[in-house]
């Protein structure tokens, strides 16, 4: 089989127009990936730890998360549903997801689906008597 | 004299004396000093709903909410003496609880910017009064004192002006957050445009043989024959063949892309004016309430609409031999339409909406290796933020309409392409396109009717702008289209449950033209054709699956 010279040069041109289309399709891609919004904030400050009772569970909206403290000891609960995202309900007895009904125990743990995890656990930590939760 | 002072006094301790004991915590009985805060508010000569407010308002809940309605500042504390409870009865009522109460911790304030953030219309604050109020007794205010609590709040809110009647009637459409209109005149024009519509199309339908004149021989057609085949056959346009259905979602389209450009005159598509204007558009705008309620009803019709047409296209066969691709572009369309629908929900920024678009996100995250991708691209952040409301505006106003006018364009081409709609093959009678025009104009004047009186009775859903730490809200719904999806969600993976099931059955119905025999020539054109049963078997059971879900999530 012979290449041409008119075959070469189709052979060529789209060759050339196929990278440039390729080339223009990641470009789009690359443009399209960038993500205006910045990420959520990770620190949280609680407030003074004189805002907290001993023994006390409090609910707080804004991360959303409970704050435990038990003794000295602060613990964090997060209270996004790690199913696909709503904020769980307080319970008696644990949390409750309103959109799809996962429950978990009142320390956050699995109790039903469809949830596959347990309620995260989020780091707490005291800075100069203020409480700082990370999520 | 002085024994009979004695006497008084000793009966008024030995009255209190029980009260005293229970508690434990004697109080300090003496006389209440007057303070001029307590005073009870003077009624004027005729007043307004408002005004009777403030009795109760003075009576009931000023000890916690404040004189101002200030909520429970501790300038405000300041007033209960000591300990800053409220324990001595008649300071400012008589209808005390006998022990006195305990002031909770925090309480909200009634009155000024940011207050009352929750509630969107009367409607809505006056049940809430209703259910919840007073802390100590809920359930004890009456429907009356309820009502006039409410227009005093939204007096002193500024939503009423000041010597304007609160209407009960028009709860429902009055704004907590906006000045309340007086809206005599726009229910009374609704009504007219309702009834003078109702009238022509009477008179349309009763003297029916007054059809569109026929154009003389040599002229050319209008713009609107122009668009029809000079004669279809009659077996096309048959009511109770095709349900007018196709047409009607031809209409409502129209009608969306009507009143969806009228909101884009009033809607601010930014996280924080968002949800402010569209309840401007609902309660500030002359018949923007109505323009919203036709955008609403037109886009929730059209749904059903495209699936009764889905039902009669597979019920009657049509779906076979050269209309294959056809009904390819049908379901393309039809999902367009629940992507227009979804995105157009989300516009309104506000708590009702707030975790379907968190749930509808993070579904797109739970496919694999595409999702974190996807969820960028649609989201524009690592949570929904301002990005997301422009990228979900410009979807909605610009890239699924672009998207929808040209596979809907390219659908209706398809069908004159592919020979009109599926009839039967011997050759009946023929009728002329005035003919058909005429029964296009009386279905859309009977559909625009229809959607009229549904918006002047069921104002389109509202809820309450979206704020950092959301309100739970207890009962979330997702949109009603899809109710299905979030009862499927409760049942096992997300990602299966929310993606591959939908997906599955999308996939099943676009292969039903195609792993289905095509029907004989003389079972087309007539509902249930026998050599259809496996295909209208399967299509029904799709829908029946759709329909039972969402029932049974709707509820719940």
């Amino acid at each position: 089989m012979t290449l041409t010279r008119r075959d070469m040069l189709r052979l060529t041109t789209r060759g050339l127009l196929g990278l440039s289309g390729l080339m223009g399709l990641t470009i789009l891609g690359r443009f399209l990936s960038y993500q205006p919004d910045p990420p959520p904030p990770q620190r949280f400050d609680a407030g003074s730890t004189d805002a907290y009772a001993l023994e006390s569970r409090t609910r707080l909206a804004n991360i959303p998360a409970l704050l435990i403290r038990s003794g000295e000891k602060y613990s964090a609960i997060g209270l996004t549903c790690p199913h696909l995202g709503c904020t769980v309900e307080t319970r008696a007895d644990g949390f409750t997801c309103p959109c799809h009904g996962s429950r978990y125990d009142s320390s956050g743990g699995l109790q039903q689906g469809p949830s596959t995890q347990s309620l995260p656990t989020l780091r707490v930590e005291i800075e100069d008597g203020r409480v700082i939760v990370y999520r | 004299m002085a024994l009979g002072f004695f006497l008084v006094g000793f009966s008024l301790l030995l009255l209190a004396a029980p009260a005293h004991a229970a508690r434990g915590e004697p109080p300090n009985p003496t006389q209440i000093p007057f303070n001029p805060r307590l005073e009870k508010p003077s009624l004027p000569e005729n007043p307004t709903l408002a005004d009777q407010g403030a009795i109760p308002y003075w009576g009931i809940c000023l000890s916690c909410h404040g004189d101002k309605g200030q909520g429970l500042t501790d300038e405000w504390r300041e007033q209960f003496g000591e300990d800053k409870n409220c324990w001595t009865s008649k300071c400012h009522a008589s209808n005390h609880p006998p022990l006195g109460f305990n002031l909770p911790h925090q309480v909200p304030a009634l009155v000024g910017a940011g207050t009352l953030a929750r509630f969107t219309t009367a409607q809505e604050l006056k049940n809430y009064i209703q259910k919840t109020m007073p802390w100590w007794n809920p359930g004890s205010l009456n429907e009356e004192k309820s009502w006039t609590l409410t227009a005093y709040l939204l007096r002193e809110n500024g939503a009423l002006a000041k010597d304007q009647q609160f209407d009960i009637a028009q709860a429902s459409i009055s704004p907590v957050h906006l000045p309340i209109r007086e809206r005599q005149s726009e229910f009374s024009g609704q009504g007219w445009l309702a009834v003078l519509l109702g009238l022509g199309l009477a008179g349309s339908l009763l003297f029916a043989n007054n059809p569109i004149p026929r154009p003389a021989p040599g002229t050319r057609p209008s713009f609107l024959l122009h668009l029809h085949p000079p004669t279809i056959p009659a077996a096309q346009m048959r009511w109770r063949y095709t349900l007018g259905a196709g047409g009607l979602a031809v209409f409502l389209t129209l009608i969306l892309a009507v009143t969806g450009a009228l909101e884009m005159f009033f809607y601010i598509p930014t996280t924080q004016n968002a949800a402010q204007s569209v309840q401007i558009i609902t309660f500030s705008v002359p018949f923007g309430a109505l323009i919203r309620g036709l955008h609403f009803w037109a886009a929730q019709t059209l749904v059903i609409v495209g699936v009764v047409h889905l039902l009669r296209v597979v019920f009657t066969g049509a779906y076979n031999a050269q209309r294959k691709f056809n009904f390819l572009l049908g379901l393309l369309v039809f999902a367009i339409l629940l992507l227009m629908n979804f995105s157009g929900y989300i516009l309104r920024w506000d708590e009702g909406i707030h975790w379907a678009l968190v749930v509808g996100a993070n579904l797109l995250k739970t496919i694999p290796l595409a999702g974190e991708a996807l969820y960028g691209f649609v989201i524009g952040g690592d949570s929904p933020g301002p990005a997301t409301l422009t990228r979900f505006y410009t979807w909605h106003i610009f890239g699924l309409t672009l998207a929808a006018l040209l596979f809907t364009g390219w659908h209706i081409f398809r069908v004159r392409r592919d020979g009109g709609i599926s009839a039967p093959p011997e050759a009946g009678e023929r009728l002329s396109r005035v003919e058909l025009l005429r029964r296009e104009i009386l279905t859309m004047g009977l559909a625009s009717l229809v959607l009229l009186v549904i918006s002047i009775f069921f104002p389109a859903p509202l809820a309450a702008p979206i704020r950092d730490a959301a309100i739970p809200l207890g009962d979330i719904r997702a949109p009603w289209f899809f109710l299905w999806l979030q009862g499927l969600l409760r049942l096992g993976d997300a990602f299966w449950m929310g993606v591959g099931i939908p997906l599955v059955m999308a996939a099943l119905m676009a292969a039903l033209p195609y792993i289905f025999p095509a029907l004989p020539a003389e079972q087309q054109g007539k509902w249930f054709p026998r050599a259809g049963r496996a295909a209208q078997v399967l299509a029904g059971t799709l829908i029946l699956v759709w329909l039972v879900l969402t029932l049974l999530e709707g509820v719940r």
